[in-house]
């Protein structure tokens, strides 16, 4: 009986996860101009809209998948219900005569706070007055500053690593910033700039590529991966074979072999021989982002232009061309 | 400099302006390169001129295809000021007049 009862219980805890994989539903949100359009990721139709003000940028994704947030005009933050496809906070980092620019924003593990990189200037007695950026934790239910670090003047994206306990801020250099402490701290910078390493890190697909923030660089000679591991803080570069392609954004296939990127072309990067396996042209022109079906079947891409293209990871022959609303930011999957 | 002095002479009001302004008055502005911030503001988060202008002679060239699809990518933050509306000081409401510039570039109003 008691056998049996066991037997019992791994049957069903093994039909259980087979029925939540075969489940498991893709739903991609497309970053565009006062809207955000959901894609269904089984029938790759637009299934909804959000309206969201403004032009959009970074998006962070809560802990528990519930919410969405996505930032607007440099300054605003909304807060996305992904269950009601709905805006239902906003909050704006201008106020008290500055006017503020968030070019960096995540959301850290405990769900509650974000942390962005902001400028911030104002006028004084007929003249500009620019400040250093700050790196700045916020409150994300009331939008109160709760502690804040000056950066060095290049300090741009962001992304919370070791269970948040750290920062790493992207800029000339990469920025280690302590903020386990009640002060925040910058411990270290990693050299980047004296390697001719040249980033435009506004794309990066952390909780799709399993927890690694990537984003590609160039040097004049070669284009590269730099990859950061959230979950334990290490840095992977890696220096590409050949001549550089273009690409804004780039992000891994499920089983991390490959990568993909995005500018004019698709690219398909073999990561064992860390060379450019093929290269696509999307023929509904440039794209800023790029995502890929949690399976590995599909890679979508598309913003910058007002498309999105869904094409045949394995063959490379697009499958589908999504006509969207607005021009767009990004297109982000999340996976339910 | 004083070779170009010694044969240039102002004229009007503005060019001795800018005589007086180089014989040594404050500075009121100075090239981003002087530092800090240290680099010009450009296209990428380090502050270099990026990708689309493209400094290498060789492949890949070129920039986005077609351009009209890099224009609220660079009119939100500001890229292309001369070129492009000013996102983030002049025309903040640009992703409203035209929201999708293949489609909606007749509507755009800007100087």
């Amino acid at each position: 009986m008691r056998r049996t009862s066991l037997i019992g219980v791994v049957t069903a805890l093994a039909v259980g996860l087979v029925s939540f994989q075969a489940s498991a539903k893709d739903l991609f949100y497309y970053i565009g101009n006062g809207v955000i359009q959901v894609i269904d990721g089984d029938t790759d139709d637009i299934v909804a809209d959000i309206p969201a003000e403004g032009w959009l940028r970074e998006s962070a994704l809560s802990p528990d998948k519930r919410y969405l947030y996505v930032t607007a005009r440099r300054h605003l933050i909304h807060k996305v219900d992904l269950k009601a496809n709905k805006v239902v906070q906003t909050l704006d980092v201008s106020g008290g005569g500055w006017d503020r620019f968030i070019y960096g924003f995540d959301v850290a593990p405990d769900g509650k706070t974000a942390y962005a990189s902001i400028r911030a200037r104002t006028t004084e007695g007929g003249e500009v007055v620019v400040k250093p950026p700050r790196l700045s934790q916020l409150d994300l239910a009331t939008g109160k500053v709760l502690r804040t670090l000056e950066l060095p003047w290049d300090a741009a994206t962001l992304t919370t690593v070791r269970d948040g306990r750290m920062v790493y801020v992207i800029g000339k250099d990469l920025y280690k910033i302590d903020v386990s402490d009640d002060q925040m701290r910058l411990v270290e910078t990693y050299p980047m700039y004296e390697k001719q390493m040249n980033f435009l890190p506004f794309w990066n697909y952390a909780w799709e590529n399993g927890g690694v923030f990537m984003a590609n660089y160039y040097t004049p000679e070669l284009m590269g991966l730099l990859a950061i591991d959230k979950k334990t803080g290490e840095i992977r570069d890696t220096p590409l074979n050949g001549i550089p392609v273009f690409a804004y954004s780039v992000i891994y296939s499920p089983d991390k072999k490959k990568a993909y990127g995005v500018m004019d072309e698709l690219n398909v990067i073999d990561l064992e021989t860390k060379t450019y396996e093929s290269i696509t042209v999307n023929h509904q022109g440039t794209c800023y982002g790029i995502n890929v079906s949690s399976d590995g079947s599909k890679v979508y891409v598309g913003g910058g232009g007002s498309t999105v293209t869904v094409f045949d990871a394995r063959t490379l022959r697009p499958l589908k061309v999504l006509q969207m609303a607005t021009d767009g930011m990004d297109l982000r999957r999340v996976t339910f | 400099m004083s070779d170009k002095k010694a044969v240039l002479k102002a004229l009007n009001e503005k060019a001795r302006a800018i005589e007086t302004l180089a014989e040594g008055e404050e500075e009121s502005a100075r090239a981003l390169q002087e530092g800090p911030p240290g680099m010009p503001a450009g296209c990428t988060t380090v502050f270099d001129t990026g990708w689309e202008t493209n400094p290498r002679p060789t492949y890949p060239v070129g920039n986005c295809q077609a351009s009209a699809r890099d224009f609220h990518g660079c009119a939100g933050d500001c890229w292309w000021p001369a070129q492009v509306p000013d996102g983030l000081t002049n025309h903040p409401d640009v992703d409203k007049q035209c929201p999708n510039v293949a489609r909606d570039w007749r509507k755009l109003q800007y100087d």
